[in-house]
């Protein structure tokens, strides 16, 4: 996994070594070329929960959404007015037309009854300055300030037109045509000029005010698209930042913490989380390097429990060549004077310093039995060391079943004639030649024998041996006193034997089947008895008949 | 002319049987209690058997065998190792040092004393 470094621009360091594409690249680029590092630095040195931290990001987002929300709607609100303002001015408009017009009309009715001397259409007059008049008041109401003079001027000169016009109607009821055609020329009419006048300003001044206000609609509507437009960018962009440095601000840890369980799975017990962060993460860095810390210290403590262990080993393993040393010394050192001992009585009994008195040839028999006697003991002792230090070792070669039994009848065959047992020793015919140490196994066969002899005052022993597929078993049965059912695990334990004063009796050591028990292990095979008090015994053993040498027993 | 007989061992009891053992018979019997001393008697005296103790001072006995067969004086004669280890493979290295014949302690004067005859039969 490729490791980066990272070098942050107020000096700290990022260590991680997880994958990275081009997106962590340009992330790193932001964060160690700009400020913004600077920036995930602080946001991560805040003393607040992820979740506060999470939260606080997100409500500044939202907020910055709701001010745009309102800053539309404030635009609107404006622009909607503004609409409302300039169908006000539109109105007015199209009154001071109606005005316009029916002042027209009156100054031709008033023409028309010149004309025709006729007073009837003075009414039609009335009528036209009725309209007149309910259009001024509708243009009053709704006027701004700078028309209500002009308003009130145009009030007045209409009240003098009336009168104008009612003065002219009187003269033509009272058939005086001219005086009412020159009162029209010098009043009515230039009253009406006056009058137009000021509608026409009126118009002029409302056409001038919609102009004004279509270009500040305009102005406004451009202004608001710049602002909501740069608020929209703003926003974005603040959101993306924010969204940057406060995920950074969690994911730096996350990759520091990632880099560090690399290198402690590594086995680096010193490795050392540093993080900017206040908040959760901050936490678990220094629980990591809590652990980082008891690990290294279960390490050490780990590593010296080894190494005495080792140095345990050592001395072990030289205690254990000592006692083999000390076993081949003990095994020389006891044989040489048993070899004095017994050669010399040998060399007595052979008559070799003259002939014995007879009183003499007991005791002297006697020492040489127990000589032997003891001679046993020792080599069962020795054997039994071998076993245990891991010292006995199998002379793996060739043998022949028959020699065993033969050797082991040849040598049995008189203590059996001696103590008057019937001995049957015999062989499964055609058993091949077989693989092991033929020595120990004769060994092995012996012991048995020589115990069921041993343990039988009248009756037989028989020996016999079969192939069962590809193992050799051994049998050795007698009708000798026999193994207590209670006691019968524990005749091949080592210095066993069924009873004490069995011991006293019969004699031997007691290790006999313990190292039978073992050879017969070293081989691959089993050893197992049936006996019933009082009736005999039949121990039995299994070797494979080509045997592979095991470890020690 | 009476066979010589060379015994190499250094516990005094031992040399003591084969000594008495060997005074009924014709045999001419010469001894040493080391390694050392052994190639060097079988080496002046050229015997006609060696008795060989297998633990012996200074040089041991399967060792002193090696030498006496290397040296083409010595290589013909019969060497008898005697051990008292008696641990399986014992034999085969008596056998491989060149020993003749293997006996284990605690031997049997008489079986000793057949061993003998049989390699170095009596004038």
């Amino acid at each position: 996994m490729p490791r980066e470094e990272v070098t942050f621009p107020d000096g700290s360091l990022a260590r991680h070594s997880a994958p990275s594409g081009w997106g962590v690249r340009i992330a790193y680029f932001f964060l160690t070329r700009t400020p913004v590092g600077k920036v995930v630095l602080w946001i991560a040195g805040i003393k607040s929960s992820v979740h506060a931290k999470l939260l606080s990001g997100f409500l500044i987002v939202t907020v910055l959404f709701i001010a745009m929300g309102a800053l539309s709607l404030q635009a609107i609100t404006h622009m909607s007015r503004q609409t409302a303002l300039l169908d006000q001015a539109h109105n007015r408009l199209d009154w001071s037309r109606q005005i316009q017009h029916a002042l027209a009309l009156q100054m031709n009715f008033t023409a028309m009854a010149l004309l025709l001397r006729d007073e009837t259409t003075v009414e039609k007059i009335l009528r036209e300055n009725n309209r007149f008049n309910n259009t001024l008041a509708l243009i009053a109401a709704a006027a701004v300030p700078e028309e209500r003079d002009i308003i009130q001027r145009i009030r007045v000169a209409q009240g003098e037109a009336l009168t104008a016009v009612a003065d002219i109607a009187n003269l033509l009821r009272d058939g005086r045509a001219d005086e009412a055609m020159e009162m029209q020329l010098a009043k009515g009419y230039p009253l009406y000029e006056q009058i137009a006048g000021l509608v026409d300003q009126i118009v002029n001044f409302e056409q001038t005010s919609m102009r004004g206000m279509r270009a500040s609609v305009a102005a406004a509507t451009r202004r608001t698209q710049v602002l909501l437009g740069l608020f929209i960018v703003a926003s974005m962009l603040l959101a993306i930042l924010l969204g940057f440095v406060i995920s950074w601000s969690f994911i730096l840890p996350v990759r520091e913490a990632h880099g560090f369980v690399t290198e402690v799975a590594r086995g680096n017990f010193n490795a050392k989380i540093n993080v900017a962060n206040r908040d959760e993460f901050g936490v678990l860095a220094d629980r990591m390097n809590q652990m980082s810390r008891d690990l290294e210290v279960l390490y050490e403590k780990q590593r010296a429990a080894a190494q005495q262990l080792e140095s345990l080993n050592r001395q072990l393993r030289d205690a254990n060549k000592a006692k083999s040393e000390f076993l081949a010394n003990m095994s020389h050192e006891l044989r040489t004077p048993m070899n004095a001992i017994l050669g010399f009585v040998e060399m007595m009994l052979d008559d070799l310093y003259g002939e014995v008195p007879p009183n003499l040839k007991e005791p002297l028999k006697d020492v040489q039995l127990n000589g032997k006697h003891l001679l046993n003991l020792i080599n069962d002792v020795l054997d039994l060391s071998k076993i245990e230090a891991g010292r006995m070792e199998l002379s793996m070669a060739e043998y022949s079943v028959q020699d065993v039994v033969d050797a082991v009848g040849a040598a049995l065959r008189s203590l059996a004639l001696e103590k008057g047992l019937k001995f049957n020793a015999g062989v499964e015919p055609g058993i091949p030649l077989a693989y092991g140490d033929g020595m120990r196994i004769t060994q092995c066969l012996m012991n048995l024998a020589g115990n069921a002899l041993k343990f039988t005052r009248q009756g037989a022993v028989d020996l016999w041996v079969e192939r069962q597929g590809d193992r050799l078993r051994f049998r050795v049965s007698d009708t000798g006193i026999g193994i207590a059912e209670n006691e019968i695990e524990n005749v091949f334990a080592e210095f066993r034997q069924a009873d004490a004063r069995i011991s006293r009796e019969f004699g031997g050591t007691g290790l006999g089947l313990n190292i039978t028990k073992k050879i017969v292990e070293m081989h691959g095979g089993r050893i197992w008895v049936e006996s019933r008090l009082g009736k005999g015994s039949t121990f039995f053993f299994e070797v494979p008949l080509r045997s592979r040498e095991r470890a020690g027993a | 002319m009476a066979k010589t007989i060379l015994h190499v061992e250094d516990n005094e009891f031992n040399l003591k049987i084969v000594r008495q053992l060997l005074s009924r018979t014709s045999y001419r019997l010469i001894e040493a209690v080391n390694g050392e001393e052994g190639v060097a008697a079988a080496r002046n005296e050229l015997p006609d058997l060696i008795l060989m103790d297998i633990q012996l001072p200074k040089i041991s006995g399967l060792e002193a065998t090696r030498q006496l067969r290397a040296d083409p004086k010595t290589a013909h004669i019969p060497i008898v190792v005697i051990t008292s280890f008696a641990l399986s493979g014992d034999s085969e290295k008596a056998k491989q040092a060149g020993a003749s014949a293997y006996l284990a302690k605690p031997y049997s004067p008489r079986q000793l004393l057949e061993v003998v005859r049989k390699l170095a039969p009596e004038a």
